[in-house]
């Protein structure tokens, strides 16, 4: 295959999330400006432009008409999708670490860092009441008393919100009682990421012990380990096939200190069921901090410390072959 | 339509003092094929003019009407600005190909690359049973009881060959500490350290040697002939560059005696390897900086 190359960011890309239909793909990256492209040819539609601060993560809804980036200069901000008009600035008292519309798009929620002695928090929106972000009033807003969350994704039918914190605990909050309904701790280090599969029966996890895990996502009873020889960064279940892939390296800080060759910055496939590594994709010069599979599953991209987005569209040899048990 | 570039030499550009401004750019479409040429000028870095020829596939794809409208959406933020299709600053299409590695049964690979010096040793006959003669313990030997009869006869002719070719000849397994056996003084008690099935863990660090500037074609095997007429040697380890397999150039030597180390080292220091002159000293122990 032949990736893509996409240089739209000037620091290391934070989070890529591919809408509904996979037509399109959102980057955000640690500089100010999420960028849009169209996944077919790379081209970029654009850019958002109004952050201030490195922006951590970035959601789309369902219908493609809005899109959500939570940054570190204290905001959440809604846009327009098409126009990149800003839409509404959410002001909060810590950095943004994760974000998300809900399935209908009708709420959205973003969890907050816990630092200059604020507490880690997760706020719920109704985008159907104007009065609510006019006035800053979220309708909801669960405190995370024990851990600050590092990644949050909606539960199905938009009951509870799934959480994964920076002590490796996993968590469901009842978005109606604000109530902390599950909690397992199977990962000892930080989360960096939580995704759902197609049809959003399990999550998988990404944690910086080395791992990525996969649950059941209504009892988050754990099911599978993926044992790697670096922290995972982000992981994703493919919707097609039984496959998952995991994105990582050696940690962004010491990766100057060694050579690409022992870096071990290339995306790991592993079957979803034998727990086994089959692939590895190599390309980027640096750990890779997001992996996304394209909804139809024909191709993925993974976004790296370099800065670079790369979009591969797998060979049909991908799809011919057969784990061998 | 493709333009004419209306000929110019370059002494005439150069006469004019090249003010001239590039040849237009032109755009051809071969229906038939769906191919996209579009031919460039532009200057480079060295003020040359270039010629750029950009040659795309037009693809026609069915999309749901979703897709379709937003591919008509109109560019904003800091790609307003581009033209319609990729814009090669920063949409930048991978040249060479990459594959993905098929990894199969990686771990019984990795087990067998580490086994390997073991099986060089067993190739050496550092363990050789003395019933059968086979690559095992004599504890161990599958004719123990088949062949006892022989046994007497055969540690006899072991204690001949003992005595008379000393040296490499000497490694026999531990011996059973029973009356009568032939004991080779390097494996008596208080001398035996660093052999048998703990070898790989507890390796004596004191009769390592460390030869260096050796050549970049330089096999294990090369420096096993160059060192075994010292001693025995329990151990070679070549350091080698994990991708291409040759030599980075330094090597220790584990010795079963201190004194065979330091004749080695007395022996080999400064001699002509190849093209380069070697150079041996005492291996600073492990895990000291």
């Amino acid at each position: 295959m032949k990736p893509i190359m996409l240089h739209g960011h000037e620091r290391s890309i934070t989070q890529i999330k591919y809408n509904l239909e996979g037509d399109l793909i959102f980057t955000c990256a640690k500089d100010s400006q999420p960028n849009v492209w169209y996944s077919i040819n790379g081209e970029r539609l654009g850019s958002y432009r109004g952050h201030n601060g490195a922006v951590w993560c970035i959601d789309v809804s369902w219908d493609t008409t809005q899109v959500l980036t939570g940054s570190a200069d204290n905001t959440c901000r809604l846009w327009d999708c098409e126009t990149g008009k800003e839409l509404a600035v959410l002001e909060t008292l810590t950095a943004v670490r994760s974000c998300g519309f809900s399935y209908s798009g009708r709420t959205l929620m973003y969890s907050t860092d816990k630092t200059m002695g604020h507490p880690c928090e997760i706020h719920i929106y109704d985008v159907r009441d104007s009065t609510q972000v006019s006035n800053q009033s979220p309708a909801m807003v669960i405190p995370s008393e024990s851990s600050k969350i590092t990644a949050a994704i909606w539960g199905p039918y938009e009951e509870y919100i799934i959480t994964g914190h920076e002590n490796g605990e996993i968590c469901h909050f009842d978005v109606k009682t604000c109530e902390k309904l599950i909690s397992v701790k199977e990962h000892n280090k930080p989360i960096n990421d939580i995704q759902a599969s197609k049809d959003m029966s399990m999550v998988i996890s990404a944690s910086k012990d080395f791992t990525a895990k996969l649950f059941e996502t209504a009892t988050l009873r754990h099911m599978k380990t993926y044992k790697t020889d670096r922290p995972v960064n982000s992981a994703a279940i493919s919707p097609v096939m039984d496959h998952v892939v995991l994105g990582g390296g050696q940690e962004a800080m010491d990766v100057t200190t060694t050579s690409t060759r022992i870096g071990k910055f290339d995306a790991k496939f592993f079957h979803l069921v034998f727990e086994e590594e089959f692939g590895r994709v190599k390309g980027h010069f640096g750990p890779i901090n997001s992996v996304a599979f394209h909804p139809d599953g024909k191709s993925y991209s993974s976004g790296g410390e370099d800065g670079y987005v790369r979009v591969h569209t797998f060979d049909p040899e991908y799809f011919d072959f057969r784990f061998e048990y | 339509m493709p333009t004419m570039v209306e000929p110019i030499s370059w002494a005439e550009q150069v006469e004019k003092g090249d003010d001239r401004s590039l040849p237009p750019s032109s755009e051809d479409f071969d229906e038939e094929n769906a191919i996209k040429t579009i031919t460039e000028y532009k200057y480079n870095d060295d003020g040359k003019v270039v010629k750029v020829v950009k040659i795309y596939k037009v693809e026609k794809r069915k999309a749901a009407k979703s897709i379709a409208r937003r591919k008509n959406w109109r560019k904003f933020g800091a790609a307003e600005r581009d033209p319609p299709g990729p814009n090669p600053a920063n949409t930048i299409v991978q040249v060479e190909e990459i594959n993905m590695q098929i990894i199969l049964n990686k771990e019984q690979k990795q087990q067998e690359q580490e086994e390997d010096p073991l099986l060089k040793l067993k190739n050496q006959k550092m363990v050789s049973c003395r019933i059968c003669k086979g690559d095992h313990w004599t504890t161990k030997c599958p004719y123990k009881d088949t062949l006892a009869p022989l046994q007497e006869q055969l540690q006899q002719d072991e204690k001949k060959a003992a005595e008379t070719a000393p040296g490499p000849q000497q490694q026999q397994p531990a011996p059973q500490k029973s009356a009568g056996k032939y004991v080779p003084p390097s494996l008596r008690e208080g001398a035996n350290k660093g052999r048998g099935e703990v070898m790989q863990s507890k390796r004596d660090e004191s009769a390592t040697i460390r030869v260096t500037n050796l050549s970049e074609d330089t096999r294990e095997s090369d420096l096993q002939e160059l060192f075994r007429p010292f001693g025995p040697i329990q151990r070679i380890y070549l350091a080698k560059d994990k991708n291409t397999g040759q030599s980075k150039g330094f090597a220790f030597i584990n010795f079963h005696r201190r004194e065979d180390a330091a004749r080695a080292i007395a022996g080999v220091s400064g001699f002509g390897y190849d093209h380069l002159i070697l150079n041996v000293e005492w291996a600073k122990p492990s895990g000291t900086s």
